[in-house]
Order: structure tokens, then sequence, then C-alpha cells
């Protein structure tokens, strides 16, 4: 179900551009919504894994958990998921050498019909179009907070909101904002993405 | 007198100056938030392109095929084993955004399987939503994938739990019972209550069971719309997921349902096609039963099957 749209006129861009700045700084008011009081299935001081393939390291937190689910098992998801994303990132904006155009393998652990999907999405769900003219990317900010569906003490379903923000350099010198949600079952025993809803926006 | 008005005189000025600095202050707010500052970014800031995609992909086709069945449970009644009231086969296209409702009145005369000819409201009680769901394919020509039943008040706390619905409602109606003051023509918001009694009435209506059906697509729209507007709220799936667990009896797994609310909340309203299936009244001996057009629903059946849309009602 692709939809992507631009804006075209110099008011949709500045328009945007509103929008890009107001997004910032919401991804730290995503974790700092779940209050303990409003949360009490969220789990103690330790709620933040770090996955350290670049010095930003990625950020895992767990906005709530919709049902009961051991601290063990809510730690072993986070984990398992937010290794999901990062690989993703890793496949489609931050790894591998630039520059570059293609991006034949850009959606590790999605599902084969959402990898489908996404593959039409390629121009915001990877670096496709700006890679011939990058040099080099750098991460700024790796955050993923989860909401996680359980029953039967069991984790089923898991929404991971994101955000990814990163700088590039070469002819294509900017820092772009990806942010979205992504939707997560667990097939086989891995979780796997099956949708996905991402906006991007870059900063020049 | 004199200082009185030089006293007035000066307020107004005051009052202008402070009215001049708000409107000064609040165009600087505005342009600020639009303009970065040159102090902190270099001249040639741009901001450029924020661009949005989504797609979902549930396990299996493209399309799912939900039977919705309303069941008229009394307390204490199995809810599966009561008559299905209202009779809903929804499809939902992941790839196109695109969802059909196919309604079919409660008191259609159809073919039950292993249980001969009945009203199909019966097909419930009779033979469970197995066989709802069988005489629902021999009708619509469609097998659904999930089969979700629920009883009137679990309908009411699952449309209270999203926050309420709105409809557009075409026609004033009242039922002396369930809304005596009746609904408004318009767009209408409905509570879990209300959002039942919309769904329910059928004496108030000219068209009867039809017009019913027909409501009870527009309160289908209604919850669509109130995922749709909610879907990116931090645990709003979520909830919704879990108290469709607490309030229905459903064929389909957590993840499953979790798929599907995802689905749903990627429709495009605008992409929604509705149709009841029309049909004449008659009696088979002293029940009025509905004899239901099967060319037209096999029609519909059809032409919606591969995508979920229909050109024709």
């Amino acid at each position: 179900m692709p939809r992507p749209s631009s804006g075209r006129t110099r008011g949709a861009r500045r328009l945007a551009g509103v929008v890009l700045v107001a997004l910032l700084p919401l991804s730290a008011g995503c974790r700092s919504t779940g209050d303990p009081s409003a949360a009490p299935e969220r789990p103690g001081g330790d709620a933040q894994v770090e996955l350290a393939s670049h010095p930003v390291p990625t950020r895992t937190g767990i906005h709530r958990v919709h049902g009961r689910l051991p601290v063990a098992r809510r730690k072993a998801v986070r984990r398992q998921v937010g290794e999901v994303v990062d690989r993703w990132w890793e496949a489609a904006y931050l790894g591998g050498t630039y520059p570059r155009s293609s991006f034949p393998s850009a959606f590790p652990g999605f599902t084969g019909a959402a990898e489908e999907r996404a593959r039409s999405d390629k121009a915001l769900l990877t670096n496709q179009t700006t890679g011939r003219r990058i040099e080099s990317v750098t991460p700024r900010r790796r955050a993923v907070t989860l909401d996680i569906l359980a029953t039967r003490g069991q984790a089923r379903a898991v929404t991971a909101h994101f955000v990814l923000r990163f700088d590039t350099t070469g002819p294509r010198t900017a820092t772009t904002t990806v942010r979205g949600r992504l939707f997560l079952t667990r097939r086989s025993g891995t979780w796997r993405i099956f949708g996905y809803d991402v906006a991007r926006g870059a900063r020049r | 007198m004199t200082t009185r008005r030089t006293d007035l005189v000066g307020h107004l000025r005051r009052a202008r100056r402070t009215t001049r600095t708000a409107v000064l202050a609040a165009v600087l707010a505005a342009t600020g938030l639009a303009i970065p500052p040159s102090a902190v970014q270099p001249t040639d800031v741009s901001l450029v392109k924020i661009r949005h995609a989504q797609g979902v992909a549930t396990g299996g086709d493209d399309v799912v095929w939900i039977l919705a069945v309303g069941s008229d449970a009394r307390p204490g009644q199995e809810m599966t084993r009561a008559r299905g009231d209202a009779l809903q086969m929804v499809g939902i296209n992941t790839r196109t955004g695109s969802a059909t409702a196919i309604g079919v009145p409660r008191d259609s005369w159809v073919a039950i399987p292993g249980h001969g000819r009945e009203k199909i409201n019966s097909a419930l009680y009779v033979a469970g939503p197995r066989g709802m769901a069988g005489a629902m394919s021999d009708l619509v020509g469609i097998e659904p994938d999930y089969v979700v039943v629920t009883r009137f008040p679990f309908f009411e706390d699952m449309v209270d739990d999203i926050g309420g619905i709105t409809v557009s409602n075409p026609r004033r109606f009242s039922d002396p019972y369930l809304k005596k003051e009746g609904f408004a023509k318009g767009r209408v918001h409905l509570d879990g209550y209300n959002a039942m009694a919309f769904s329910r009435i059928r004496k108030g209506l000219a068209g009867g069971d039809f017009d019913r059906s027909a409501n009870q697509q527009r309160t289908l729209r209604g919850i669509h719309a109130r995922i749709r507007s909610q879907a990116d709220e931090p645990g709003f799936i979520e909830r919704g997921v879990m108290t469709v667990l607490a309030h229905t009896d459903t064929n389909a797994s957590p993840a499953e349902l979790f798929e599907i609310a995802q689905a749903v909340a990627q429709v495009d309203p605008r992409r929604i096609t509705t149709c009841v299936i029309g049909g004449r009244i008659g009696f088979v001996g002293a029940a009025s039963v509905v004899f239901p057009d099967v060319a037209q629903a096999r029609r519909l059946g059809r032409e919606a099957r591969q995508d979920a849309a229909l050109r024709h009602c």
C-alpha cells in the first residue's frame, strides 16, 4: 500500500521543515510518556539496551506492555526487536560503503510480503535515491520505543516507534531524520517486520 | 476631568502598545517556528522533503476476509450459540488500502450447511461460527478467513474503549425502546450504547432490515475512522486488540488480530465501498423472511473477492 508524496511548493517545504523541527524533540517525549503510574508494567531502571555497532548506540526502551509478560521476557523482546530494527538501519542507511546506488538487501527482518511492499518505497526506506551523492554517513540518534502486546505470558506483537537521525557528507551534505513505526509479530521464533509507517525528512 | 482624560488616553496608548507588542511577539513567534534563527544556523539552511510511506502485509493473500457477527445472546447465554443479528462480510486489501463490507439482512432465508433452509441468523445458533461462515459463503461465494462474534454489551464496551465514533446518518429515526429521542440527521457522535442502538434499530427505518444493515456499515466506517485517526498514538492498537480479545469469540490469534488491526488502520476511507444484499420480503409458514437476491449476492462476491472493492451495489 505505498503512498509516497512530496512537498512541491516553497510553502510546502517550509511547512515540511516546521514539521521536521517539531518531529525531532518528540522522540525524547516518546520516552518520557510512560511514567510509572501510567505504565504499571514498565520495567525498572535497566530499560535500555545498547547495541554498539556505531559510536552512537541504539537505545531501545519499552513504553508499555499490554498484558502480562515476565521481566526476563520483556528484556528478551527489547533486545531482539532492537536488533531487528538495527539490522534494517544498517542495511538501509548506515552500513556499507558510500557512494553507492544499490541497496539489494535493504530489508533484513521483513517478512517476504512486507519486503515486497518496502521495495516500492525504497526512496524513503533506504538511502537509494541519495546514495550516489553521499561519501559518508554518521548516525546522530538511534532510538526505539516498544509497545508490546502479550497474552498468556508470551509476547505476540510489537509496535516499534523509532527515530533515526544521521549526517551525510559529500555532495549531499545533510542531516536526515527517519521516524515512524514498525509492526512486528513473531514467526517461527523470530521477530519479523510485517508493516511500516515511516516519514523521512532532510535538513541541508 | 483633564487628569481623568489624560489617564484614559494614557491607558488607551498603553493598551495599543501592549496589543502591538503582543501581535509583534505572536508574529515573531510564528515566523520563528518557520525560519531558523540565523545566529545558530548556516545561511544555506533549507528544510526539504518530508515524505511518508506506509504498508502492511498480513500473512496470506493481499485480501483478508472477516465475517463480523453481532450475536443477540442474552445474559448468561453463550454468544456463539445464539442468533446472529448483525452480519457483515468485511474484506480488507492490504496492497491497495481498499476495504468493503457486504451486509446481509438477518432474516434472509438461506441454506445452512447440514441444517436445511433457515433464516441466516439462526445459523449461529444451530451450527456455531463455522456454520455461519458456511451459510455466508454459500450466499456470497466468499469464505471468510476469520469469524469474529461479539454480543451487544461487549460491542458497546469496545466502542467506548476507543472513545466513541462519528457516523453520517442520512435520516432521522428513533425507537421507543432503544432510543426514544432518536438520532438526528447528519454527523452524529455515538458512545458505545448509542452505537449499539444505531446498529440495532429496525422498526423506525423505512427500509427495515436493509436499512439497519446499512446503518451497521455506517458504524463500521465510524470505527475505522476512529482507529485510523488514533493508530499512531502509542499503545492504541495494542489496547484495541486487548479489548477485542476480551470481548469477542474469534478464530484469529492475538498476532493475527494485531496484523488485521494494523491493516485496518491503513485502509483509505475513500476506498471503502459497501452494499447490502437486496431481496423481497415474504413468508415461510407464519414467519416473515427476506428472500435474498442470490444473483446480486454472488455478483458482489465475485466482484470483491480479489480486491475488496465493489463497483456497483
